[in-house]
């Protein structure tokens, strides 16, 4: 299962999120849109608000599935931990 | 005026400031929207620590948990405490965005931490819009729930919510004048029945929203 962390470095949800799948040995790629500059920061802004609809944080996306916040249980659902 | 983004955010707050500077600001003025300090505070301060950081590098305190766009009109929406600009959905979460408030009547911060689901879009959630004390009886104010415009009246201790915009001339209801059960619109003096927002012209009612008052504070029911 592809799993993609949009995250921001400040972003104390962001944290909890990245820890929760770590914890559960789940491989995902992380991208910390605020650490990004220039072109690629204005690309990661427009899919994520593609993906979510805005611009809160984290953004998970599982599969087709996206999860805006630190969702326990939907991330737990998903990948079946 | 365009190109405005081009000019840097002008700092508001001096070299040296702490979180407990931050916390000294914030308190007073998100209490005024029925809102406190999580009572986790080491959250608290992990929050704020990230404000600080951001402050230094972009001379505002923005939500650490949204990205700046560089849309100077997107951004001021984000700068703490961002919950003005989202009553409507923080009212259902009990909590800003990121947690680091809560709402006054939530005993417990710890139990909305990583609990950050959005509410289903056109559920009806009641929106603390200012202290009982601040309305006092036979006083109309105005308030903004989303882009409602919305007069707040009182009469003893019974609240009334109506649009705002009267339908003659579109003067604002909010700053009319009270009498008994009716406000008339400051411009030229059309009169409204607070309670179901009719008016003596057919077809130019307006709008009524449902109010109640708890913990202190009015709340008034709007969908999300």
């Amino acid at each position: 299962m592809a799993v993609k962390l949009f995250a921001l470095s400040t972003c104390p949800y962001c944290r909890m999120t990245r820890k929760y799948l770590e914890d559960n040995d789940v491989e995902f790629d992380l991208l910390e849109v605020d650490l990004l500059e220039g072109q690629e920061r204005t690309d990661a802004i427009a899919e994520v608000k593609e993906l979510s609809g805005g611009t809160s944080f984290p953004v998970a996306v599982i599969d087709d599935e996206v999860i805006v916040g630190f969702n326990k249980k939907k991330i737990r659902e998903m990948l079946s931990l | 005026m365009s190109g405005s983004s081009t000019r840097p955010v002008r700092r508001r707050f001096p070299e040296g400031t702490t979180a407990e500077d931050l916390k000294e600001y914030m308190a007073p003025f998100v209490a005024t929207l029925g809102y406190k300090f999580n009572t986790e505070s080491e959250f608290v301060d992990e929050v704020l620590t990230s404000e600080l950081e951001i402050l230094e590098k972009t001379g505002d305190v923005f939500c650490p948990c949204r990205i700046r766009t560089g849309d100077p009109k997107e951004d001021a929406k984000i700068v703490c405490p961002c919950i003005p600009f989202y009553l409507e959905q923080f009212a259902a979460m009990r909590k800003c965005w990121c947690g680091l408030f809560i709402r006054t009547d939530v005993d417990d911060g710890a139990e909305l931490l990583g609990v950050i689901e959005e509410p289903e879009p056109g559920s009806a959630v009641d929106v603390p819009v200012c202290r009982v004390e601040d309305l006092p009886d036979g006083q109309v104010r105005h308030v903004k729930i989303g882009k409602q415009d919305i007069a707040l009246a009182r009469v003893g201790d019974e609240y009334f919510a109506l649009s705002n915009l009267c339908r003659h001339a579109f003067g604002p209801l909010s700053d009319g004048i009270l009498d008994g059960y009716y406000v008339m619109c400051p411009w030229h003096g059309w009169r409204y029945d607070l309670r179901d927002g009719t008016t003596d012209h057919p077809d130019a009612d307006v709008r009524t929203y449902e109010v109640t008052v708890s913990d202190g504070f009015v709340l008034v029911r709007a969908g999300l």
